[in-house]
């Protein structure tokens, strides 16, 4: 598959421009600006109320933006496109329980018209890719809660998408778990050189993986500060925690969101 | 505004048929027009054999809901503390459980006659086993803490069921008595149009077989509007009563 | 262990059941029973061998489960088909379904004299009687299965890019079916109950006129052999469904 290139500086793949959204009376985001450079890993913190999940189902193209504009590839993008995928925080309703594993990542096959002959191939592929190999034939109820957000994982994957937008998608999940699949994601995210948008209410999640930090504020929602990570590749659950680049970041975060709570 | 999108469709049909009634000269046996139909239904209401039918048809159904619902409600409340018991009558409730209640009509018929009792006792048979079912599963979801407290207490069997059980499970038996409620008018009035000469389902049976459309329809309206008014009435009862159940199936 | 004692369990209530059985025998052997209405099991098992043998009660189930059958799936093409439209289009929601909603409570059985009136004492007039009655509950079930899917499959087609019929067909059937199987079954309870309705005013053979007849001739061990078929029938159509059910809805266990 041939890739259309961005705009001509060729790095803003998925841009927003200005975006305003009101609900009714509400104003959740005031004049948003952001640019998702190609094989970027962005990640997006801020209080509660700050719009993070609005701002991220504005990149899908499920919310409109009350104003501003927001462009993939220099075009306008009004609607879902199946080049975006999303990774939504709720897995179980995200997933169809009355699919195994198997045919929930076969939807997405379906839906782009992949020949019926080359899905098992594929599926296999991307089960194995998260770990799943030995779950082919379970249903969702069947799975924990880490391997049910393997398992969308998996499946958005199957989209073969240019930028992948996760919300809170380990929020729900333990410790130990959160730390595999963060791991699990960098390295997905590493060998298919995927545009990632990711967002967490977990600092150290968010320094651990991103390139970069956007930090909202909240009432109305605006882009308050970006923090870049100079934290070395590939990132290692106890060597990168312990560097001190990550700890002065750690408590810059810290001391920004801290200035919201009361 | 949700409710005149809701009546928009409904009024455009009784507007057809009365359209399409005046169009042809409607002179029928078997169908009248809605303006025949008010008619029937303002002279019916002014009248008093519907009072006396409607009077019948509840008191049957009502007395019926009475002894079915108590019955019911005191099986389930023993099954439900009492778990073997449950156990061992399953096979007899499940076997007697799908019959269906119209079904013993003729034996009723036999034992009581036509009249009140037999109407009662079919409303009975066709409301216990749903009382009985909901008040089991009430019973038995009681919050298991519920339980440790009563056994820390030493509370004795009846305190058991009077302290913990009857508050635990009242919202939950109304619900049921709600269901049962609807149970009861349907099965009265088929029970009336089956077999027994008395109350709405015998008015229904009467109209139809003497050609008397206009008045079998206003008495259908008459009989869909009670059905309504009494699940409307149980569902603000319930509301009003136990607002933590408003949630619940309806 | 947990099976065994399911068994122990299953083997003791069935034991329960054939004592009762056998205190009902006692009780009509001891003439404590008024015989006229309560003839006894040994009784009505003579009845149902010599109907079964003569060939009547054959013929009169054969027919009773005929109608079942027709009117019940009359009823679920029209209940389900409907359902599926008016829940999948706000539109339809909004402006027909309060209509249905409304028409709930009324009981199924009071269109029986008019249907009487439309179409006579005919075997037309008992399936169309089932076929009418057991809609409602299929249709609202469908419509609230269709209508209530949660918001997050919805992005998720969209995200995926799928066409509407492959929405329709791949998301919200599937998410529905669980609602459509109750409706399907509430349906065919009340399918059976109008059977013996329908027969019973008509009297147009099957197991409720036979057992409406045997009653005009104080015949009670015939009333009991026929509710006891009608009694297998709920029976088995119940436990057939459970069994579907089960089948059709197996990704929903934990």
């Amino acid at each position: 598959m041939t890739k259309v290139m961005g705009p001509a500086d060729g790095s803003g793949l998925l841009q927003i421009q200005s975006a305003c959204v009101s609900f009714g009376a509400v104003e959740v985001l005031a004049g948003v600006d952001l640019e998702l450079r190609k094989g970027e890993f962005v990640c997006v913190i801020g209080p509660s109320g700050s719009g993070k999940t609005t701002l991220l189902r504005l990149l899908a193209g499920l919310l409109p933006p009350t104003s501003g504009s927001v462009t993939f590839r220099g075009k306008a993008h009004t609607k879902p496109s199946r080049d975006v995928a999303i990774v939504f925080q709720d897995y179980a309703n995200a997933l169809l329980p009355w699919r195994t594993a198997e045919a929930n990542v076969s939807l997405a096959l379906e839906a782009a018209g992949v020949p019926r002959a080359q899905r098992p191939a594929r599926i296999r592929e991307l089960l194995n890719k998260v770990g799943l190999g030995n779950s082919t034939q379970k249903y969702p109820t069947e799975m924990s809660g880490g391997m049910q957000q393997r398992l969308q994982i998996a499946r958005c994957l199957a989209q073969e998408p240019d930028v992948l937008l996760m919300d809170e998608p380990f929020g729900a999940l333990d410790a130990m778990t959160r730390q595999k699949l963060q791991d699990e994601v960098l390295a997905i995210v590493a060998e298919s050189s995927v545009t990632a948008f990711f967002v967490t209410h977990d600092l150290e999640e968010a320094i651990y993986l991103g390139d970069r930090i956007i930090a909202l504020e909240p009432n109305p929602g605006r882009v308050c500060r970006v923090f870049d990570v100079n934290l070395p590749r590939p990132r290692n659950q106890l060597s990168t925690r312990e560097m001190p680049e990550f700890l002065r970041l750690r408590r810059e975060l810290f001391d920004f969101i801290q200035q919201f709570e009361q | 505004m949700s409710l005149l999108r809701g009546l928009a469709i409904p009024a455009a049909l009784i507007l057809l048929w009365q359209g399409l009634a005046m169009w042809h000269d409607l002179q029928s046996d078997t169908l009248a027009a809605p303006r025949e139909i008010i008619l029937a239904l303002g002279a019916a209401l002014t009248g008093s054999t519907i009072w006396k039918d409607t009077a019948d048809t509840f008191a049957a159904g009502g007395l019926g809901l009475a002894l079915g619902f108590g019955l019911g409600a005191a099986t389930g409340v023993l099954f439900g503390i009492l778990p073997p018991l449950s156990r061992l009558m399953r096979v007899t409730v499940e076997l007697l459980r799908p019959l269906p209640s119209i079904s013993i009509v003729p034996i009723a018929l036999l034992i009581f006659g036509f009249g009140y009792s037999l109407e009662i006792a079919i409303v009975a048979f066709a409301t216990y086993f749903p009382v009985l079912v909901l008040t089991e599963n009430a019973v038995r979801q009681i919050e298991p803490r519920l339980w440790e407290v009563a056994r820390a207490l030493d509370l004795s069997f009846a305190a058991r069921v009077i302290k913990i059980v009857v508050p635990a499970v009242v919202p939950r038996l109304f619900v049921a008595l709600r269901l049962a409620a609807g149970i009861a008018l349907i099965v009265a009035i088929t029970v009336e149009i089956a077999a027994n000469p008395m109350g709405l389902g015998a008015r229904l049976m009467q109209a139809s077989a003497s050609l008397r459309p206009a008045d079998m329809f206003a008495t259908l309206f008459w009989v869909a509007y009670l059905g309504w008014l009494l699940n409307w009435v149980m569902l603000r009862l319930q509301g009003l009563l136990f607002p933590a159940t408003r949630g619940a199936p309806r | 262990m947990k099976a065994s004692r399911q068994m122990f369990w299953f083997l003791a209530s069935v034991g329960v059941f054939v004592v009762l059985l056998a205190g009902w025998q006692a009780l009509a052997d001891a003439r404590l029973l008024p015989r006229a209405f309560f003839p006894g099991p040994d009784l009505t098992w003579r009845a149902l061998q010599r109907g079964l043998a003569s060939g009547d009660m054959l013929q009169d189930t054969f027919t009773t489960l005929r109608r079942l059958a027709l009117g019940w799936a009359l009823a679920s093409v029209i209940g389900v088909g409907l359902g599926a439209i008016v829940g999948t289009s706000a539109w339809a929601r909004a402006w027909v379904a309060p209509m249905f909603e409304a028409l709930r409570p009324l009981p199924a059985s009071a269109i029986a004299p008019v249907v009487m009136l439309l179409l006579g004492l005919t075997d037309a007039m008992i399936l169309t009687l089932i076929a009418f009655g057991a809609l409602w509950p299929m249709l609202l079930t469908t419509v609230h299965g269709f209508s209530s899917i949660h918001p997050r499959r919805l992005e998720v087609a969209q995200s995926l890019g799928l066409s509407r019929v492959e929405l329709i067909w791949k998301i919200a059937l599937p998410g529905a079916l669980p609602d459509i199987m109750s409706g399907l079954r509430l349906g065919l309870t009340v399918a059976l109950i109008l059977v013996v309705v329908g027969e019973m005013i008509t009297v147009q053979g099957g197991l409720g006129s036979s057992i409406l007849l045997a009653a005009r001739a104080f015949n009670a061990p015939g009333i009991f052999a026929g509710i006891a078929v009608l009694g297998v029938i709920g029976l088995v159509t119940n436990a057939f469904f459970a069994w579907v059910e089960k089948y059709a809805l197996r990704w929903q266990r934990r």
